[in-house]
Order: C-alpha cells, then structure tokens, then sequence
C-alpha cells in the first residue's frame, strides 16, 4: 500500500484567515505554516493549540505573518517545540517583519502575546535550506524527504515537496508563475502528477490586467498625485512584496530622472534592504546576471530613503513624496498614523496594494464606495511625567522591594534554619524564633507601605519563654593561612559574563539592531499607553491596484491542471472561491479533490499499490526500449522469483508469453497531425470538428465528457470507404504512435 | 527522485572488476585526469559511466602559456560531455572554460556557484590583460569570456539539480570563497570530486563539510601530500612575527599573494594586528591589485556563504572595509621610502607587480618576502624556497638573493591529517588522487595504502590522459505501480506490463495506468470502413465460418442490421445492399483479420453470386482428413513415416525413432533434436490445417 496521508486544517480553510495545516505522512505530523494575523487573535489558534505538542516539523512557505506570524506564540504557549524548516530569506525577512510588528504593536498598546526574546528563541532553531536541496529527515521522520522549492509571490517563497518512497505530497500555497523583477516563477509546473497537491483558492475568482499595463498605471496614479502637491501612501508589507514595488519605483525614478523623495519606513527597514542585498542568490535571473556583469546590486537604492522613525518625515512635511510604510493593515504602526494624517487631504492618495485582511482598517477602506469617514483609535506611547512618574516609580520601588524582601526572607530563613540546626542544643533558648509563614501572611499592602524596615519586625514572634531576646548571631570563622586570610579569587573577578553573553546573544542571530529597536529595547524609562479615539474624514484619494504577485484564478487552474496530481486538497479562499475551483477541478483535473473544514481531517492517502522488484541482467539484455520524450518505453514478459524474502526478481518467462493486447502509445493532437499530413502531400481540412483526409477519410478524436481529463485512453475514429487513401492515411496515423 | 536515493542507499553497486568480461561496456566507470594527474595545475578530470559524461574543472597550468597550458582536451570528444562542473575560480581550475565553451564543440550545461560566476568573470578579464602573449597564443579574448557568461549556470550549495539523468549537489569545501566539492550521482553510483577543499575554518570560511552519503570513488586533491600543516594560531604568529621583525628593522615585506582567495584571508589577518599594535600605524600596508578591489562588491554580497563569524562581523560593520590597507595601483605610484608591507600579485613571481618589486628589493638583506601560499612547479617563487646565491631578474641580469625568504602555508588545501581524516569518514571503496606532484602524491598513496590496509580500499593515482576503469555491476530496481502491483506475485507467476524508464528510474505499469503515472498517454484507434458488397449476408457469414473458429452472429434485435463479429474483434453490419461496414479497434492481429475479411468479400463480389451446397462434415470426417495431411507433410519433411499399431505417426530417420501423437501433439524420441523439430514442424501443420483458433 502507498503513504498514508492525512490533511487537517488548523487554520485558513473556507476564508482569508491565516493559514495553518496539519499534513500527516506515515504518522509524522509536519506542520505546514504557522500564520497569525495582523490583529494577533489568539482565538484563531486554538486548533493549534491542541495539536502542537504532537508536531514533528514545521515548514514555513512565506515570511509573512500570515505564514509564520503564530511561530512565537506558538513556542511560547503552545509547547511547539519542532524544529521548523524554511529557507534562508524566510527565515530572515519572517524574523525581520516579526520584530516590525511586534515593535509597532508595542508603541501602542501594552502587547504581551510574546516577547522580542520569544521571537528569537522561535527562530533559533529554524533550519534553513536552499531551493531544491532535498533534505532527508531523521529518527521517526526516516525515509521522509523535503525539499523546497521556488514559489514566486515572496523572497524565498516555498512551495514544499514532500516525498516518501516516491510518492509526492506538493504543498503550494501562493505561488506566482509570473517572473518579476525580482523574483523567478514558480517551478510548480515542473512537477508531474504527485500523489496530493495541497494549494489554495485565493485567487480562483480573481483575473489580473496585463502586468505591463498595470505597472504604467500604477506610475501614472502616483505622478498625478505627486504632481498635484500630494502625498502617496502605499501600506505594504515588512519585507515582502514592498521590494518588488521599491524596484518598479526605484527603476521608474531612474528613467525619468524624477526628484520626488521615495521613504520607506518601517522599524526594520535599513536591516531588510541589507540583508535583502546578500540575497542575490534567492533572486530573478535577471538580477542575478546584472550583478556578475556589472556588480551593481539592485538592491543598492539612489532614490528610496530607508527611515526607520517617523520623525524623519517631519522635515518633508509640505513637499509631495512617496511613502512606503508596513503594516498593510493599517491598523497600528506608521502606516496608521500617517494614514490619519493624510487621509483629510483630498490631494493625497493612500494606494493599497494588496487587499487587507480581513477586519481591518484597510478592509474597510477597500470596500466601494469607500467610507466618508472612519472611526480610529490614536494611542501612543508617552513617557511619564509629574505624578504619574512618581507613581510608577512608587511602583517600581515597591516591586523591587517585593522581590528583594522575599529574596531576604528566603535567604534569612535558610540561613536560620541551618545556624539553628547547627546551634540547635545551645541557643535554643535565646534565640528568637522566626516564623517564615507570618511573613508572607500578613498583608501584603501593608507591607508595601512599611518598607523594608517594618518587614525586619513582621514576622518575628519572640518565644514567650525568653527573657531578653536576640537575634541569633553566628560568629563568620573565617579561614586564616599565613599570609591572611584566605579568600576565593572568583568573588573578585568583575562579572563580565552576564554581558557578553547579551551581545553573543544577539549576534548568533545576526540581527543588525536598528536604532529605533535598541531604543525601544534598551528604553527603560517609564512610559504607558495614551489613547483616544477619534473619527477621520476620508477626502483623500483610494486606490486598490494588485500588486500581491499571485497567480490569478486563470492561470492557478490551468497550472493544476498541468500538475494533474492524483488528489487535490484546496484551502485558503472565500467559500465561493473554493467551491468554484473544487468544482472546476473535479471535472477538468481529476476526481479526487477534497476541501475540508478546520479540524476536518481527510484521508488522501493513495490508492495507489506498489512494490519493489529487481530486475535481472537476462531480462534487461532482451528488452528493447523505445525513446519518447523523455521516457523509454517497452512491453515486457516476465517470472517472478523470489531470491530471498524480501527482494522479488523478474526473469525471463521460460516460454513464449501469451500475446497480449497491443498498445498505442502517443499523444495525438489533430491539428500537429494535419500539418503532418499536409507535408505528406494530402488533402486535409478540419470540418465539423473531424479532420477531412483527401476525399473520403475522416479522422475524428472523441471527447467523452466523462473521459476529459480523466486517466482513460483517447479514442480516435478513421473512417472511410475501402480505398487506396485509406490505408495511406492509416498508416500514417499509426506512425504517430508506438505500437507496443 | 527519493527513491533513487533510498534504493541506492540499501544496494550499493558492488564492484566486480573480476568478473569485468561478463559484464556490459556501459557498467564501465571510467575516469580519465586531462589535467592534473600527477601534476598540479590546470585540474580537469574526465568520467564517464553508463553513456553519461561528466567533465570537472577546465583550468590552465599557471607555469606554462598559450595551448601548452591547456588540459589534454584532444583525448575526448567535447560533444559528448553532459554536464561540466567548476568547482572554484581559481585559474588552475576555471581559466581554459571560455576557450572549452567557445573554441570547441561542447554543447552541454555549465555548473559553478554564484560567487564563483560572479569571480570568474573579474579574474578572466584580468588574466587575458595581464597576460601579454602575442595574439596567436591567446586562448581566448574578452568578448569570448562575456559569451561564456550566457552559458553558465548555477547552483547553489546543497541544492540538487538533475541533468540527462545526471544527479549532482554540491557541498562548500572551504578552500575560497564560492569553492563547491561535487557529487554527482548516475544511476546510484555516486562519485564525489572534491576539488580544492580544506577542513579548517579560518577568519572568513567555513570548513568543508563531510558529505552524508559515502561515494562510491572520491577523487581527491593530493597538494600537500604527506606534509601537515602547522595549527592556525602558530601560522599566523609566524607570519606577524617576520613581518613585524622586519619592518622594525627598517626592511619591506614582499608578500606574493594571488589577487583573491587567500589574500582576503591575509589581509584580514594584517589588519587585525596593526589594530592591535598602534606603534605599526605608521607603517602603510599596501595591496596592490583592482582585481581584488572590483571583487569586494562580492565579497561583500555573497556573506551566506562564508562562516558565521564574518556573518556576525558583517552586521556590525563590513569587515572587508580595511582599515589599515590602501590600495596600490601600481608601481609607478609606489613611494618606496622606508619600512612597508606590500601585497601583490602574482603570487608564483612569474611577472607583473610583485616581479617588479622582487626584482627591486632582493638584493637587501633587511627586506623579506614571505611566501604564503602553495607555488606551482616552475615559477621563481618555487625556485627561491629553496634559497639560491642568486637570481635572474625579469632583465636577465643575475642578481644575488639576499633578501630572507619565509615560507608560511595559509594556503587552504587540505594536508595529511585533513586528507586521512576526511577519507577515514567518508570509507569511499575507490579513492582517486589528482592534483598533487608526483612524489607527493606517491607518498600520500603510500600513507592511505597502510591507512586503509585492512579494508577494500583501492586507489588510484593516474597520469594525465590515463584512465582508470571500475566496474559496477548495477541491480536495476523496478517499482511496480497501479493496477499491476494489486497482489505481489509468488515465485513462477508471470508479471507482464509496459515497462517504463525515466532517467535511471524503472517503473512497470498496466497499459490503462500510464496516463496515471507519466506524461505519456495511449489511445484507441477504432477503423471503420464500408466495402461494397451488394450479394448476401449469408454468404459472408459462410465462408467466414469456413476460415474462423469464431464467427458470432448476435441476433438482430440488438443490433438494428444483420451484423457478423469474427473472433470479437471484427465488427460486419450489412448496413445497405450496396455496401457492408467494418468497424474493429486497431492492433496489428485486428487488421490483419480485418484484411483477409476485406479480400475475401471483394472475392465474393468478384465471383458472383453461387451456389454452393452447404456440406457439414462431420468431426470424425475433419480427424481423418488431418491425420492424412499430416501424414503426408510428415513424409515430405522426415521421410519414412508411416502410421504405427496404436495410432501414431512412426518417424525414423537414420537410427532414431519418434513416435508422434497426432490427437495431442506428443512426441517421444531418444533425440532430443529430432524431437524439438518435430514438435515446430506438428505445431505449424495444426494452424494450417484446423481454423485460426480464438487467441
């Protein structure tokens, strides 16, 4: 029997949300993506939650939060504690935009879904590869190979192929076949019937103009803007799609020698474009080919101004330009407060570039007509002053103490405890006895108002017995050699460690900090959350414009149907989309194609028997192979043997075999065979659908409606009366086919 | 494609070389060194197995010029190479690729990695500019190196690219920036060629790795021979130490360095100490090479393929941005007051700038040159290891050598230990030593020999131009897939299928599912064909009868007009007076029925309507009748035969009897010769006699 494979989503199923799948393969459970959302809804992950811990692997397609965003969270509360696979660019750019959103999310609210830390220890033990290494995994994963492979849509984007024992499991979710500047195309067509293709119906229903068109107009909007005296807001994402749009400006600006500033502004965005620059390799052919002639790094830009704060922006205040911000949301971050400013400015033109998520401020900005106005919350980040300042330092204060007093309490108790049972028999009598529980039971907000001092008195009750009572008191005996008293050279070494080790931290992950990170990172003084809501009139301009750089629905079924994969699991769509491309699959493509809801687990496992044979030299010397496309092809007899229990062998049948039914092998296209013809010398016209031979003869192909696209062999028809041609023409037909 | 992995894995090839005769040519490994057997320089190593060809590294020897410094390319047909596989850019192994490309017929694919692409192209340029041969030795031009760029591929460490059925990845080996070991895999034989490779990480590289799989032959560098290397840390206080000594002395430093590789390594070092050394800052250290400056930009990009320690750097601040180092021009730039470092190329003294600076600075006995890297037989850097009284300068005076001469390998070959060690790891049953001078290759091969004494281990170490034969006996493993692998068959049970192959790959299938399981689709051709006729259907159906086993006539009612099937596979309808139809599914048994159905209605037509009685034999009629056919052929083909007591056919020729049972066909004859004849002759004599039975 082949591969058992089940699918269930966690995640993204019937909708736009974050796409999260659980792919099992003999047992193994491979995590396919691990996405959150721009609004980090932990509701969204609980069918995550409950399968985390039994995950053997995860693999990243995207760096985008949609694809990776719950890595943290997941780690952190989950248990999630597989390794997780992804190639360099995503592992990168996912880390990169996950410090962005964390960064933005922080500047305006008190965010503690995860930490920088929980960030980083999620990607520390990411295993990057590189396109099509076929990476074997080990221990209960034997025999299991991953390979990823280009998908388009992202730097680094992966389409993942699965295999065990030959058998395919393809995962491609947001694939773009289309070459861009900065990214090759998918090889997804490259692949040939795999056992279950999983792959999303985003884009089923949605059709793109010409891209050469597109880009003029997406030029043009932005000049007349520009022209006008306004400003361009273009929301993007941290490091995804925003670098396919800095190349089109970046070029755009070149060619027309424009002088109108382009700023992309995120919290990270020097450190992407950096990193972005050694990422050559990951990169179009074109890109690759211009830096070994030329040495110019595309990514070396003369017109985008990096900024990574958004005062920066206040020196261009009145002067039009062009700003590329992350947060395609809109919800927090510098694109929502640059959006606030513009959007009252009818000069102005906030131009979308992928649709938002769902729920979102730029959802609801995409909808037609736009809103007239908005409801949004301005918080922000103030450091405290007066009162409240000292109020918090209060606080500080008293936590500090809290913690040092336990660390005292427990530390004394400790110590009495081993001086009393050292003392026990002689200072029983004088020493007072120390109550650790009273400590802790009295109340805790008196004793954060008495001090510290006050704390030394709690707690102690002194045996009623005594009649002076004391402290206990232990004499230090220390230890005295001839040149004084013997000290351990370590207490007095300055501690260097605890610093260093910060630093190496950091560096193993190879994250240029950037200011503004080290600031918000290292800034300790005291801050909270301001917040008031106010509603925005929307004057200026909005433009949606597809720049998302995924396949469109025409061209994602004809791609599938090139794959013809054995099963198809469709995820990742409105409901409509994904009916429509399941419909449309299950007749053009093949029967087998599954949609399941979340928790649905479905069984694609192969129907598909299969066993081992060795072949023997005498078989081998008498088969004679015929060359087709790539293949070679023969019919061949043989006996079964079984040498030793497990390996069969194939040997020559003794004696002559039984004729067997005799097979055309070949693809016959009418039109390929008309112009065949023609060369030969013989009339042919199509009519009515049948191809007309000389005369007489008509050669016709039969499309049965239940056949298409299915497995069965083409039917064709030659007809005519008994005549010269007729065989003529036969024979022809038959050389376009291998008789077998 | 992890089948072939996994399936390779389990069975690996065993070599019989014993049984070499029996085996097929295309069993045959062989590998061939056109470069660097025995030698080093210009490394390129022919293999061939199973019909596919795979060429590595197309390099010139630095000693020699123009086609004399050529690998021996004569000695193969460039037409045939599949697949040709660089492993880094240095010249001794990448500069004759334009003129392979360009002046020769290759037409296969071009491997390198992306920072070996981007480098080669910088240093080509360079070498055809700084070697000033006269035209007609000039292996290529500028114009040829830009062509060759546009047929260049690449590949990118661990990724696995498959070509003609030709596997291959590649994994770092440490020696330069870029510098790729290469497997490639045909048909589960594996053969690893490591090319120029070290196991020590230093300041920018990482170490080569180990490869997962054991190869099956390794073709390995043998620089260094037996020698070991010293530890890092006593190299390079070695190498500061002379520099440092000499130029507080008030002497030059001469360092001949190639521009890239190694000099990046030594200029790290260097700048690092005169950090570390203040009372230096006044010293200038000068690097005079474009080259490497033009090569910073990749040196600067491609940081993922160095180690993570320079990764760690680079996000501070570039390390490759020298602090202490500026460039040098030329020598005509060059204010040659006082103490100074300088680093220039090439590093075998055989021209150019550090010749010029040789030339001028020998005859002091403050200066020094130190000498950081392997030198090439035959070039003057060789030459002075040895310290000689006197030189001869580029002018042809001779010169006394008084300036100190120090030899401090940074070069990242591997040395003995790095070579026993790797090697012990991997335990590859075939070892092929190249790159490596003679005498140091030969007791590198006497080391391993003793090394690897108690195992199976062969090696090699072949002269250019000769070649080495293995032979693998290859297990070919089929997967049976679809319809045809529902049961596993026991022993004698028959497996019949189309059996496809796929690169190396087998897979055996049913008919119906080779739509399934490849690109490859089959199809039904249904022939239909009217003949006029205009007699009666009976007629047909008679004389059918007369020539088939099985002629059905299925009754009218289904189907509409009188219809005849011969053998369930010929269709007739009498559809009109004039004309009957013929409707079968083509396959060469069908038409041939198809045809003699055709000519034998064309004769009814011909012959008119007849008459002819209609006469039943009876079966006992039909049985005497056979045995008098048969016995007469028997007697026109054996002689004596006459028919025996119990009812057979008596055969005798010359002193053997047969006696042949004509109900069932049985023979029983001492000869097994007269027998066997018999037999074919009895079995034609049925099909001709009785009617075409049903298959």
């Amino acid at each position: 029997m082949g591969t058992s494979v089940q699918v269930t989503p966690l995640s993204g199923v019937y909708g736009e949300n974050p796409l999260c799948y659980l792919v099992a393969i003999d047992g193994f459970n491979l995590l396919m993506d691990c996405g959150w959302n721009d609004l980090f809804d932990p509701s969204l992950l609980q069918p995550l939650s409950r399968v985390a811990k039994s995950i053997d692997a995860v693999l990243i397609s995207h760096p985008d939060i949609l694809h990776l965003g719950a890595l943290p969270y997941a780690r952190k509360h989950f248990g999630l504690s597989a390794p997780v696979y992804a190639t360099e660019p995503v592992y990168r750019l996912g880390l990169l935009t996950m410090y962005d959103h964390y960064l933005s999310r922080r500047q305006i609210s008190e965010f503690d879904m995860f930490t920088l830390d929980d960030i980083d220890a999620a990607f520390q033990n990411v295993i990057r590869l590189k396109y099509s290494q076929n990476y074997h995994l080990s221990e209960n994963g034997e025999g299991i190979v991953i390979a990823p492979h280009v998908a388009g849509h992202l730097l680094g984007g992966t389409i993942w192929k699965i295999t065990k024992d030959g058998e395919d499991v393809v995962y491609a979710v947001d694939f773009n076949h289309r070459k861009e500047r900065h990214l090759n195309g998918t090889v997804l067509e490259s692949f040939v019937r795999p056992a279950v293709l999983i792959t999303d119906a985003y884009n089923a229903l949605n059709n793109q103009v010409y891209k050469r068109q597109r880009d003029q107009e997406f030029i043009d909007a932005i000049l007349r803007v520009l022209r006008a005296d306004g400003t361009v807001l273009l929301p993007v994402d941290t490091a995804g799609r925003v670098l396919e749009l800095i190349l089109i400006l970046e070029q755009y600006w070149a060619q027309q020698h424009l002088s109108f500033p382009i700023f992309f502004l995120t919290n990270v965005a020097s450190s992407t474009v950096e990193y972005v620059k050694s990422f050559l390799e990951w990169m179009s052919d074109s890109i690759a080919k211009s830096f070994e002639h030329t040495r110019d790094n595309a990514f070396l830009l003369k017109y985008v101004t990096l900024i990574i704060n958004k005062s920066d922006l206040e020196n261009y205040a009145g002067v039009p330009k062009v700003v590329l911000t992350s947060m395609a949301s809109l919800e927090v971050g510098f694109s929502h407060d640059i959006f606030v400013e513009l959007a009252t400015d009818a000069k102005n033109l906030v131009l979308f570039t992928e649709r938002g998520q769902f729920g979102t401020l730029a959802r609801m900005l995409q909808v037609d007509p736009p809103p007239k106005a908005v409801k949004v919350t301005m918080s922000k980040r103030v450091p405290l002053v007066g009162d409240e300042l000292k109020a918090y330092e209060e606080e500080q204060e008293k936590i500090k103490k809290e913690e040092a007093v336990k660390k005292a309490s427990i530390v004394k108790v400790e110590e009495v405890r081993a001086a009393s049972s050292h003392l026990s028999e002689s200072t029983k009598g004088d020493s007072m006895e120390i109550d650790p529980t009273s400590a802790t039971a009295s109340p805790k907000a008196s004793s954060h108002f008495r001090g510290q001092m006050d704390i030394l008195i709690d707690g102690f009750t002194p045996p009623s017995t005594s009649v002076a009572p004391m402290f206990p008191f232990f004499e230090n005996t220390a230890e005295w050699d001839d040149f004084g008293e013997v000290i351990n050279p370590d207490d007095y070494v300055i501690q260097e460690e605890d610093s260093n080790h910060m630093v190496g931290n950091g560096k193993s992950l190879d994250v240029k900090p950037d200011e503004a990170s080290v600031h918000l990172l290292l800034d300790s003084t005291p801050s909270k959350v301001v917040s008031h809501e106010l509603t925005v009139q929307v004057k200026c301009a909005l433009l949606y414009m597809d720049f998302e750089g995924r396949s469109d629905g025409r061209s994602v079924k004809s791609i599938i149907s090139h794959v013809a994969p054995l099963k198809l699991v469709l995820v990742h769509g409105s409901a409509e989309a994904t009916e429509h491309l399941k419909m449309h699959c299950a007749k053009h493509v093949c029967p087998h194609v599954y949609a399941p809801q979340i928790e649905e687990t479905i069984d694609v496992t192969s129907d598909l028997c299969a066993y081992k044979v060795q072949l023997s030299e005498k078989l081998m010397s008498n088969v004679l192979f015929r060359k087709m496309v790539e293949n070679e092809i023969s019919w061949m007899d043989s006996v079964a043997e079984k040498t030793n229990e497990k390996v069969l062998t194939l040997l020559p049948p003794p004696s002559a075999p039984p004729t067997h039914k005799s097979v055309l092998v070949g693809d016959l296209k009418l039109a390929d065979f008309k112009q065949y013809l023609s060369t030969k010398g013989v009339q042919v016209e199509f009519a009515g659908g049948a191809l007309k031979c000389g005369e007489h003869i008509t050669v016709r192909k039969i499309s049965d409606s239940s056949q298409k696209g299915g497995t069965g062999p083409q039917q064709i028809v030659i007809e005519g009366p008994l005549c010269e041609d007729y065989y003529k023409i036969r024979g022809h037909l038959y050389s376009q086919f291998y008789l077998l | 494609m992890a089948s072939v992995v996994t399936g390779a894995q389990n069975k690996r090839p065993n070599p019989n070389s014993t049984s070499a005769a029996a085996t097929r040519e295309g069993d045959q490994l062989i590998i061939t060194p056109l470069g660097a057997g025995n030698e080093v320089g210009r490394s390129c190593v022919y293999m061939s197995y199973k019909g596919k060809t795979v060429l590595f590294d197309c390099g010139i020897h630095p000693a020699y010029s123009g086609v004399a410094a050529l690998p021996y390319f004569d000695e193969i047909d460039p037409s045939t190479i599949d697949v040709l596989l660089i492993t880094h850019f240095h010249l001794d192994h990448a500069a004759s690729l334009p003129y392979f490309l360009e002046k020769t017929n290759f037409r296969g694919r071009v491997f390198m990695t992306h920072s070996t692409k981007a480098i080669y192209r910088l240093l080509l340029s360079d070498y055809v500019k700084v070697s000033k041969v006269s035209v007609e030795d000039m292996l290529y031009d500028e114009n040829d190196i830009v062509r060759s760029m546009d047929k260049i591929e690449v590949i990118d460490f661990h990724q696995t690219l498959e070509v003609n059925g030709i596997r291959f990845w590649c994994y770092t080996a440490g020696h330069v920036l870029g510098a790729a070991m290469f497997m490639v895999d045909i048909a589960g034989v594996r053969v690893l060629y490591t090319g120029d490779y070290s196991r020590e990480e230093d300041r920018h590289l990482r170490a080569a790795e180990v490869p997962q799989f054991t190869p099956d032959i390794c073709i390995i560098e043998s620089t260094y021979g037996v020698q070991l290397h010293q530890p890092r840390p006593v190299r390079e206080k070695r190498f500061t130490d002379v520099i440092h000594s000499t130029i507080s002395q008030g002497g030059r430093v001469l360092i001949p360095a190639f521009a890239l590789g190694r000099a990046q390594e030594l200029l790290l070092i260097l700048d690092e100490y005169w950090e570390n050394h203040p009372e230096l800052h006044n010293i200038p250290i000068y690097y005079a090479s474009p080259l490497a400056k033009r090569c910073m930009a990749v040196y600067q990009t491609y940081i993922n393929a160095m180690n993570d320690r320079i990764r760690t750097q680079f996000a501070n601040s570039n390390p490759f941005d020298f602090k202490h180092i500026s460039p040098l021009k030329s020598i005509e730039n060059f204010d040659d007051v006082g103490p100074s470092v300088v680093m220039a190329s090439p590093s075998g003294l055989q021209s150019g700038l550090s010749r010029q600076l040789f030339d001028k600075w020998c005859a002091d006995k403050k200066n020094a040159c130190v000498i950081p890297g392997y030198v090439v037989e035959g070039t003057l850097a060789k030459t002075i290891i040895n310290e000689p009284k006197e030189v001869t300068l580029m002018n042809g005076l001779v010169a006394p050598l008084n300036m100190q001469v120090h030899y401090i390998s940074f070069s990242a070959h591997a040395d003995c230990a790095q070579t026993c060690g790797f090697l012990k790891e991997l335990m590859p049953p075939h070892i092929v030593l190249v790159h490596g001078e003679a005498n140091e290759m030969g007791r590198l091969k006497q080391k391993l020999v003793s090394q690897f004494a108690d195992s199976n281990t062969k090696l090699y170490t072949p002269k250019n131009c000769q070649s080495v034969t293995m032979h693998f006996s290859s297990e070919k493993m089929a997967k049976v897939i679809g319809k045809l692998a529902e049961k596993v068959p026991e022993t004698g049970e028959s497996v019949s299928g189309l059996l496809v192959k796929k690169g190396f790959t087998y897979q055996i299938m049913a008919p119906d599912d080779l739509r399934v399981f490849s690109q490859l689709s089959t199809a039904n051709v249904t022939q239909r064909i009217t003949v006029p006729y205009t007699g009666a259907f009976e007629v047909i159906k008679y004389r059918l009868k007369q020539i088939y086993e099985s002629v059905e006539s299925p009754p009218v009612e289904e189907t509409e007009v009188p219809t005849l099937i011969v053998h369930e596979r010929v269709t007739i309808r009498h559809e009109s007076d004039t004309y009957v139809v013929m409707q079968w599914s083509a396959d060469p048994i069908s038409d041939m029925v198809s045809d003699s159905v055709v000519a034998m209605i064309l004769n009814i037509g011909r012959e008119g309507p007849k008459v002819t009685p209609i006469e039943e034999k009876t079966q006992e009629e039909m049985e005497r009748m056979a045995r008098k056919v048969v016995h007469s052929l028997m007697v026109s083909l054996f002689g004596d035969t006459k028919f025996g007591e119990d009812g057979r056919l008596v055969i005798t020729v010359d002193a053997d009897v047969a006696r042949l049972d004509i109900k069932s066909g049985e023979v029983e004859c001492e000869n097994q010769g007269l027998r066997e004849r018999i037999k074919t002759a009895f079995g034609r004599m049925q099909g001709a006699i009785r009617p075409i039975p049903k298959p």
